[in-house]
């Protein structure tokens, strides 16, 4: 096993994975942007290296200053969490090249999964579902591309060959329209990619996300770990993660993780992956794509089977065995898990990024209530990274359980100082079509709205009571007019307790307290 | 002896009475029926806990530039002294007093896409801030002709901190 390994990233996942590896006795490199000075997996880590400023671009994203940061500490692996390098094959490349293992997949299974189209082909050859579709079609070619638009007919979707995040996707509901859509998707894919190949490929509405982990080691056992239904998105991001899925019967379930598995075969991957897939309304589910990392929501995964996935890629990466699925085979997911992801924006305005010293902050704790997070009170979120602050996972014995105990775990979580969508996931777990399993990855844009904000709320009282408290506290330290109240009063008592304490009044304008560097 | 309060939530102006009645504590907002208050302040600065006629409740109060943030079960209140100025900018621009643009939201400058002395109308693109991957932009709210910057590109800001002020057309 490892002796020390670098965490080349930040946030909630750089503590996640730096949890098990202190479990296991493994030392830990934490590398930090100047604004992650104050992160708690750069206290927690046995070494640290500062890699640079705050944009990505110029830290967490440059391999060589990574590297440099892994050879300086003597870290013999690297673990590169979700985001910034974790997909770049040239960055699994340069460990190599160092004598540095990467806890991932090999350089050539994400290379050959990170384009679409020879994905597509692998995937074909491997006989996993895939989109009815046309690979290879140059922008330019008209004629070709209108005969394969009629085979594959119409919905249809125009995709970037390189593409990824969205990007040089257009719908295409009529062939009139295949021109344009293909000229603008042709130009968008040269522009952000440097290739102009495109594809086209029917498209799949309604339909739900549903995705398998999997796991796979050198000696030939790959292991598939169900599904985790993913259909609650905005503009292209999960919000709530499920695991099983409602749609998904034993027999299915079954079915997928046979796919899963030879798509994970089909191009030698190792380390834990993800394999998307697409699935319409009468079970008929086709291969997206696959990630070739640890995911967001791996811990509903791991919440229903019992087992750390952290473990495992550590275990794969130096070389051991996981169990072999045919004599050891995968139990049945055991209960429900559901993952809310806890977002800095305000969710009564247009879900704007909101950001900033988070002045206090409560965790929800209790039976089957994990919180993975990054947030401590007296954190100044950076402005430079995602507003991802943390992932409330819950796990119950039926998906009614988990429900609630969301609903309780929600009602714990306090965060002040800056806006959360905590509001947004109480109102989404109390949707009737979200409660009845009705969703496909359009429902949230399409059929949800966000509720107003109640009138006459009672929380209002509670504000004004607060708010006119925390004036007499400040008068009374501040001097700017007396307390107004009898000395010896209970609530002048209260406002003692509270002068006595550090900070109040005395600390400027913005806050009680302002602990931290940005 | 009574403390009275007067504060603006949610576009209301609202009137808090704190007492003391028999060495309780009793609130009354507007003319409401008093309510009976148990509080205590944590050893938090800002986290207190009420319990109202019974009911116990917890809030944590931030100090701002004009009044508080009041975070209740995960609702923020925007509390601010009635009579007192306008509090932060809310969505910027819209929000501002004539002649002033604020940030929006607290970020990073990307770009100032005006100078001083450029006319503007309705709707023109003054600046954007980014803030977590995302690129806001801020539009004139109102013509008029840009008479000072307060902002340049790379600048950290936060949400209501003055942007640029403009003078006015008359409309």
């Amino acid at each position: 096993m490892f002796k020390r390994v670098l965490l080349a990233n930040r946030g909630e996942i750089a503590l996640r994975v730096q949890r098990t590896c202190r479990e296991l006795g493994i030392e830990t490199v934490a590398v930090y942007s100047e604004p992650d000075r104050n992160a708690l997996h750069v206290r927690n880590a046995d070494a640290a290296v500062c890699i640079g400023p705050g944009p990505a671009t110029e830290s967490y994203l440059v391999i060589e200053k990574i590297i440099e940061a892994a050879k300086a500490t003597g870290a013999d692996a690297i673990h590169p969490g979700y985001g910034f390098l974790s997909e770049n094959a040239r960055f699994a490349d340069a460990c190599d090249e160092a004598g540095i293992t990467f806890i991932g997949p090999p350089a050539s299974a994400m290379r050959a999964m990170g384009d679409k189209v020879s994905a597509r082909k692998l995937m074909e050859e491997a006989g996993v579902p895939i989109v009815p579709g046309a690979n290879d079609i140059d922008p330019n070619d008209l004629e070709f591309a209108t005969a394969e638009a009629k085979r594959v007919g119409f919905p249809l979707l125009v995709k970037a060959a390189s593409g990824g995040g969205g990007r040089g996707i257009r719908v295409v509901e009529r062939l009139e329209d295949l021109e344009g859509a293909m000229r603008a998707s042709g130009a968008e894919a040269a522009s952000s990619f440097g290739d102009a190949t495109i594809f086209l490929e029917h498209y799949v509405s309604p339909a739900r996300h549903i995705e398998v982990q999997i796991m796979a080691d050198a000696h030939g056992n790959v292991r598939a770990y169900g599904e985790r239904e993913c259909s609650v998105q905005r503009r292209h991001q999960k919000l709530l993660e499920e695991a099983p899925s409602v749609a998904v019967t034993p027999e299915l379930r079954a079915k997928l993780c046979e796919a899963a598995v030879a798509a994970a075969k089909s191009c030698g991957y190792r380390n834990a992956g993800t394999v998307e897939f697409l699935m319409d309304p009468n079970g008929e589910f086709f291969f997206l794509e696959m990630n070739a990392r640890l995911q967001v929501e791996h811990p509903v995964t791991e919440l229903v089977y019992g087992v750390d996935l952290v473990h495992q890629q550590l275990l794969v990466a130096a070389g051991e065995a996981i169990p072999d699925p045919e004599t050891d085979p995968v139990p049945p997911p055991r209960g429900w898990a559901i993952e809310a992801r806890i977002n800095g924006e305000d969710p009564y305005q247009n879900f704007i990024p909101s950001l900033g010293l988070v002045e206090y902050f409560e965790a929800p704790l209790g039976p089957g209530t994990r919180f993975d997070t990054m947030l401590f009170s007296g954190l100044d979120v950076p402005v430079f990274y995602d507003s991802m602050l943390g992932k409330l996972i819950v796990w119950a014995e039926t998906r009614d359980d988990a429900l609630r105990r969301m609903r309780r775990a929600l009602d714990d979580l306090l965060i002040a100082g800056i806006d959360t969508n905590i509001p947004f996931h109480h109102a989404l777990i109390s949707n009737p079509e979200f409660i009845a399993g009705d969703i496909h990855t359009g429902w949230l844009e399409s059929r949800f709205e966000m509720p107003a904000p109640i009138e006459d709320d009672p929380r209002e009282t509670t504000a004004l009571i607060a708010a006119a408290l925390a004036t007499e506290i400040i008068r009374a330290r501040g001097g700017s007019g007396a307390p107004t109240a009898a000395a010896g009063s209970k609530w002048q008592r209260v406002h003692r307790q509270a002068a006595a304490n550090l900070n109040v009044g005395s600390q400027g304008a913005t806050g009680w307290q302002r602990a931290t560097v940005s | 002896m009574a403390a009275r309060h007067r504060f603006v939530i949610g576009g209301r102006e609202r009137v808090v009475l704190i007492d003391e009645v028999d060495g309780r504590t009793t609130v009354t907002i507007d003319d409401g029926d008093p309510i009976e208050v148990d509080p205590t302040a944590s050893g938090i600065p800002g986290l207190f806990s009420l319990v109202a006629n019974g009911s116990p409740s917890r809030a944590y109060v931030s100090r701002r530039a004009q009044g508080f943030d009041v975070t209740v079960d995960g609702r923020r209140f925007e509390v601010a002294p009635a009579g007192a100025a306008r509090g932060r900018g809310v969505v910027g621009g819209a929000e501002d007093t004539l002649g002033r643009v604020s940030s929006p939201l607290a970020g990073v400058v990307v770009s100032i896409n005006v100078e001083v002395g450029e006319a503007v109308e309705t709707g023109h693109l003054l600046c954007v801030v980014e803030a977590m991957k995302m690129q806001n932009e801020v539009h004139a709210p109102h013509p008029g002709t840009i008479s000072a910057l307060h902002a340049a590109p790379g600048a950290r800001v936060e949400r209501g901190d003055l942007l640029l002020e403009y003078t006015p057309t008359e409309d």
